[in-house]
């Protein structure tokens, strides 16, 4: 293992710690547990949105907290879920008495405990309720959707969550956009090279030096195939391939498009990437709005890459492009 | 009469009395099925809601969930969790009243047996706490006193593992080992019975 750390036992409070020292008008580090992380000056008078998950994915989730985005997130050791503690903490911090909306990931232990903090929440008479992403094809065939994983997509609920919150629309009509969101991502990735966890020490999986894995997850559960290295635009087409057939795109359909970096491969490749995907929609006559490029949901130092498309229509539209400040958003 | 946080308290406070022990004995059976820390997270829990038990409040409900939160204080196991998750289900039911008539005891258990079986997906049958837990729940049906209540749940227990002992395990990670968990203990149910029996 090679990695900038003190003792792993410490790596993440550490890096929460920097968050909130490097960006302290928009991070603070708060909750009897020192595990829940929530927007410096709080917004008041609306709905507010949270999320929580594993560590070592940022910016997703925790480095989403910010006006436009996430009131607060609660935060688990890396690659696990927190307990339901920071989750309530997020919950009924967050809360203005408008209700709050969960943005979570769909892992047995995320759910499980975001299920508890929202039925504790509600013995204290807050009203929360839960959005379940589940983007990643290559984890179920799409009539067993609800066994999938979030991954990527994670990333544009949370925007849409986020501005309808900011909008002040109700919660019933924040849900709705949330699910409406969450329902038209669908995301595939591909690993090159193996992320180590920090009190593991050691690679999550091995992979040859000429093999790619497409399909794998963002703690390296296993994907739908390990070939051969094989040139960008060939695995654009087959990633998109498994990406685009279930949101049934017709000619003038409006999407969004992320081509994430899942933490140690290069700016300039994923550009490549976005080129073949970009050159994709276009063939197919689908309209591009505001793509996004860059490392926005990681996986620690796994290299490798993934495309998430989201479907779009106006209010979907209006929502991405609405203004969010945080360090690491870029729309 | 009826069951309080008084009681809760009690029982709180006896089984972290044992609870250094059991955790010993938890854990060596759990290394052999399952990721070897389930007498960490009793430990840890048990500790934790021993610190808050003076503090419960006497509303039932509210008690159970202060407890729920402590016990899941402890992140690791899934038996924490499964544990705050069935506090929680009583928290529900028992929100607000201050005594529990001893004969409602049977009904809670069935809404935790239900919560624990929609979250964590396990089912009647497949070797895990749920069982023990059923047949503490039909045994201690139409009773109405402690005494027969807890003499007839640690029978329930100790029957339950018994029982279970010659079947295989079907989830979790101890499903892995299949038949070879034939004639081994599962270790979430042997938890039940020392809880009990600490009682």
């Amino acid at each position: 293992m090679k990695k900038l750390m003190n003792e792993a036992v410490n790596y993440v409070d550490e890096v929460l710690d920097g968050l909130q020292l490097a960006h302290p008008d928009v991070f603070k580090v708060d909750g009897e547990t020192g595990r829940m992380l929530r927007k410096t000056t709080p917004s008041t008078g609306r709905v507010a949105v949270v999320s929580g998950g594993g560590f070592g994915h940022l910016p997703i989730f925790a480095g989403y907290v910010g006006d436009g985005l996430l009131d607060a997130c609660a935060v688990g050791d890396v690659f696990a879920s927190p307990d339901m503690n920071p989750m309530l903490e997020a919950i009924t911090h967050a809360d203005d008495g408008n209700g709050v909306v969960c943005v979570v990931g769909n892992y047995g232990g995320d759910k499980m405990n975001f299920a508890m903090a929202c039925e504790m929440a509600e013995m204290e008479d807050i009203t929360a309720q839960q959005v379940i992403v589940s983007d990643d094809v290559a984890s179920a065939s799409a009539d067993k959707a609800e066994k999938r994983r979030g991954v990527a997509g994670l990333v544009y609920v949370v925007k849409i969550a986020g501005a309808a919150a900011a909008e002040g629309r109700d919660l019933a009509a924040v849900v709705a956009a949330t699910q409406k969101a969450a329902d038209s991502c669908r995301s595939i990735g591909v690993a090159l090279g193996s992320c180590v966890v920090p009190q593991a020490g050691k690679p999550t999986f091995e992979i040859a030096d000429d093999e790619m894995e497409i399909g794998m997850g963002i703690h390296g559960e296993p994907g739908v195939s390990r070939t051969k290295l094989m040139p960008a635009d060939a695995l654009v087409a087959e990633l998109m391939d498994h990406v685009l057939p279930e949101l049934e795109l017709k000619t003038g359909d409006k999407v969004s498009m992320l081509v994430n970096g899942l933490g140690a491969t290069p700016n300039e490749e994923l550009y490549i990437l976005f080129r073949a995907a970009q050159s994709i929609l276009k063939g197919k006559g689908i309209d591009l709005v505001q793509p996004l490029v860059g490392n926005y949901a990681t996986s620690m130092e796994m290299a490798g890459a993934s495309i998430t498309v989201m479907k779009l229509d106006d209010d979907l539209q209006k929502l991405l492009a609405a203004p969010a400040t945080n360090p690491f958003w870029k729309g | 009469m009826g069951l309080t946080s008084n009681h809760l308290r009690h029982a709180i406070r006896a089984i972290q009395k044992d609870v250094d022990a059991m955790g010993d004995l938890l854990n060596e059976l759990d290394a052999k099925l399952g990721d070897g820390d389930l007498g960490v997270t009793m430990v840890n829990g048990f500790n934790n809601m021993a610190a808050i038990a003076d503090d419960l409040p006497d509303d039932f409900g509210r008690a159970c969930m202060e407890a729920a939160k402590a016990m899941t204080k402890v992140s690791g196991s899934s038996f924490g969790t499964l544990m705050g998750i069935s506090l929680m289900a009583v928290a529900k039911q028992t929100k607000g009243e201050d005594t529990i008539p001893w004969s409602r005891l049977s009904d809670l258990i069935g809404t935790a047996i239900d919560a624990m079986m929609e979250r964590g997906g396990a089912s009647l049958g497949d070797k895990t706490i749920l069982d023990s837990l059923e047949a503490i729940r039909r045994a201690c049906t139409e009773l109405d006193r402690p005494d027969t209540v807890l003499s007839a749940s640690v029978e329930a227990a100790t029957d339950a593992l018994y029982s279970f002992r010659d079947k295989p395990n079907r989830i979790g990670r101890a499903r892995i080992f299949g038949d070879k968990t034939i004639g081994m203990d599962d270790p979430g149910m042997v938890a039940i019975q020392k809880m009990l029996q600490a009682l």
